[in-house]
């Protein structure tokens, strides 16, 4: 069944057309990757889906319900989380905080005014449990501002995990990691989400990690679905090779 | 608790104050509750309002209203100026929210500039320009030493207040929003509601700000709403440091002290004002609130140092 698709979605920016007519479906339970080259519309796509940019045309349905134009909190409330291309959370605060005020988020529990963020003993409980899954528990009382980009690619993820999501959207979760971190994070991907049922739509430009990934692929260029299949079909078709493996494959 | 030692330091200085210092005192109180609240918005959220005489007007038309027109007693006018300003606010923040920083700046201040024009011109209710005075509270809540009390009071609240929604879900949900408005939508946060409860607080504190204040000079008039008004809290948070969460408190305190030790001697306060302030914000960003940290911390640090070396 499929938890998410996107219909013939439209989306220009000043004329300039970003996503000329795009549909995906990402099947429960798979790990799905949008690829294509810069600029192709992958970002844009993701904006479109957590709803910080409406469709020129087009709809987006999210287990069988259709959110086209929901507000992305409450998109974010219905357990679709996303990573940031550019991770950048909450600077000001410390790791653990930056995870608890994003776990009481997802539950719609921030308009408590009174009573101190960090007598949320459940929610703190939930927080830490995210930064340990993706390896920060030992820096939870730092401050955000001081972690290297590495970390805080790593911060970004468990925050977009800590409200438990169903469908987690990762924009290049990869990128600005060292070669180290980047086998760090595939396998904790890989192990992690499949542990626990998550269904993941992420975009990488590194081929490798995504054929280790993914177990379905979507090739988005010039803002149009170029093919789609498995990582194997994907590999096989020689429209793409054209595309964009070029000369190097 | 510190805060709560502040508080009943200045509650035991309140008997050996003049009758001068005690009314100065209370405006400090006022000013400092002002311009704190105009700091939830700055400091929480980033927003810079430069309309929080709207509030702190109404607030202050509402209770002499009530009082000269409506015949009630002042105390019960104060849940009433705090509701009516929040309304107030939920009203304009609905309406000017929604734009960008720049817009929101000058809607705010164009709604109070309206609410100004309509007191100044409406005789028959607001009384114009002749304001609305002779508002001495009856029995004991026109007396000085009492009346400090009350101003202490409400302004230890409305810290306390303050101080307890900084470290609840809602202060972070806000800072959260200040830091990275997109991540913190992508985590569920109604930026739009979240900053508008901001506002409306905000706007409620400063209301309640107005009323006292009318009470304590026993007029209103429509300078409560006119936009030196507004600068007046921003003066005193820049003064004393939007980033230190007391500091709008100090700086309003300092605010009034050199008001009075220069208007006394010269008659160039807005010029020594804006020599002030241009100095502080070019040499101590954080304040006077930032500075006493910095020297503090550094303080501590060389003890630290002086009992490791030795
Ligand atoms: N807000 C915007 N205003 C104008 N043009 C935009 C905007 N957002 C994206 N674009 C344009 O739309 C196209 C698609 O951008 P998008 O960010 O979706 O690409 P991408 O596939 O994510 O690329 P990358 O791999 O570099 O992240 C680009 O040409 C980009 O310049
Ligand atoms: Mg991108």
């Amino acid at each position: 069944m499929a938890l998410l698709e996107a219909k013939d979605i439209y989306r220009s920016f000043q004329g300039f057309l970003a996503l000329a007519g795009v549909s995906l479906s990402v099947a429960e339970g798979s790990f799905h990757a949008l690829v294509g080259p810069n600029g192709a519309g992958k970002t844009t796509l993701f904006n479109v889906i957590t709803g910080r940019l409406r469709p020129d045309r087009g709809r987006i349905t999210y287990e069988g319900r259709e959110i086209t134009g929901w507000p992305t909190f409450r998109i974010a409330r219905m357990g679709l989380a996303i990573s940031f291309q550019r991770a950048q959370p909450f600077l000001s605060m410390t790791v653990l905080e930056a995870v608890a005020v994003a776990c009481l988020g997802y539950q719609g529990r921030t308009f408590a005014l009174l009573k101190p963020l960090r007598d949320f003993k459940e929610g703190l409980a939930q927080a830490e449990e995210a930064l340990q899954k993706v390896g920060l528990e030992k820096q939870s009382s730092r401050r955000v501002s001081e972690l290297p980009l590495g970390d805080l690619k790593r911060l970004d993820v468990a925050i977009a995990l800590a409200g438990r999501p169903k469908l987690l959207l990762l924009d290049e979760p990869l990128a600005g990691l060292s070669r180290a971190e980047r086998r760090e994070m595939v396998a904790f991907i890989r192990e992690l989400l499949r542990k626990e049922g998550v269904t993941l739509l992420f975009t990488e430009h590194d081929t490798e990690a995504v054929l280790h990934l993914a177990d379905r692929i979507t090739v988005l260029h010039q803002g149009r679905v170029l093919a789609e299949g498995s990582p194997e079909e994907i590999r096989q078709n020689a429209e793409v090779r054209a595309a964009f493996l070029g000369g190097g494959a | 608790m510190r805060l709560l030692w502040l508080f009943l330091a200045l509650a035991l200085l309140g008997p050996w104050f003049s009758e001068y210092g005690l009314k100065l005192a209370s405006e400090a109180f006022i000013l400092g509750l002002y311009a704190m609240a105009f700091n939830l918005l700055f400091r929480q959220t980033g927003l810079l309002s430069f309309g929080q005489a709207a509030f702190f007007g109404l607030g202050a038309y509402t209770m002499a209203l009530l009082v000269a027109r409506g015949g009630w007693p002042f105390p019960a006018t104060l849940p009433l100026a705090f509701l009516i300003s929040a309304l107030g606010a939920l009203f304009i923040g609905f309406l000017s929210i929604r734009l960008s920083r720049i817009y929101f700046t000058m809607l705010t201040l164009a709604f109070a500039q309206l609410l100004y024009a309509v007191a100044h011109k409406w005789y028959a209710f607001t009384g114009g320009d002749n304001g609305i005075t002779d508002l001495r509270p009856p029995g004991i809540w026109g007396e000085s030493l009492f009346y400090y009390y009350v101003v202490l009071f409400l302004f230890a609240l409305g810290v306390l207040f303050l101080w307890a929604l900084e470290r609840s879900p809602f202060g972070y949900a806000l800072r959260a929003l200040r830091d990275n408005r997109a991540r913190a939508e992508a985590v569920g946060i109604n930026a739009f509601g979240h900053l508008l409860l901001a506002f409306v607080i905000s706007g409620a504190l400063s209301g309640l700000a107005g009323a006292l204040q009318g009470a304590l000079q026993r007029s209103v008039f429509p300078d409560y709403l006119f936009w030196t008004r507004s600068a007046e809290c921003i003066l005193a948070t820049i003064l004393g440091g939007s980033g230190v969460f007391l500091g709008p408190a100090i700086g309003a305190t300092v605010f009034l002290l050199l008001r009075v030790v220069v208007q006394a001697n010269t008659e160039y306060w807005p010029f020594f004002l804006g020599a002030l302030l241009l100095l502080m914000v070019l040499f101590f960003p954080k304040g006077l609130g930032g500075l006493a940290l910095e020297m503090a911390s550094r303080r501590l640090k060389g003890e630290r140092r002086g009992a490791s070396g030795s």
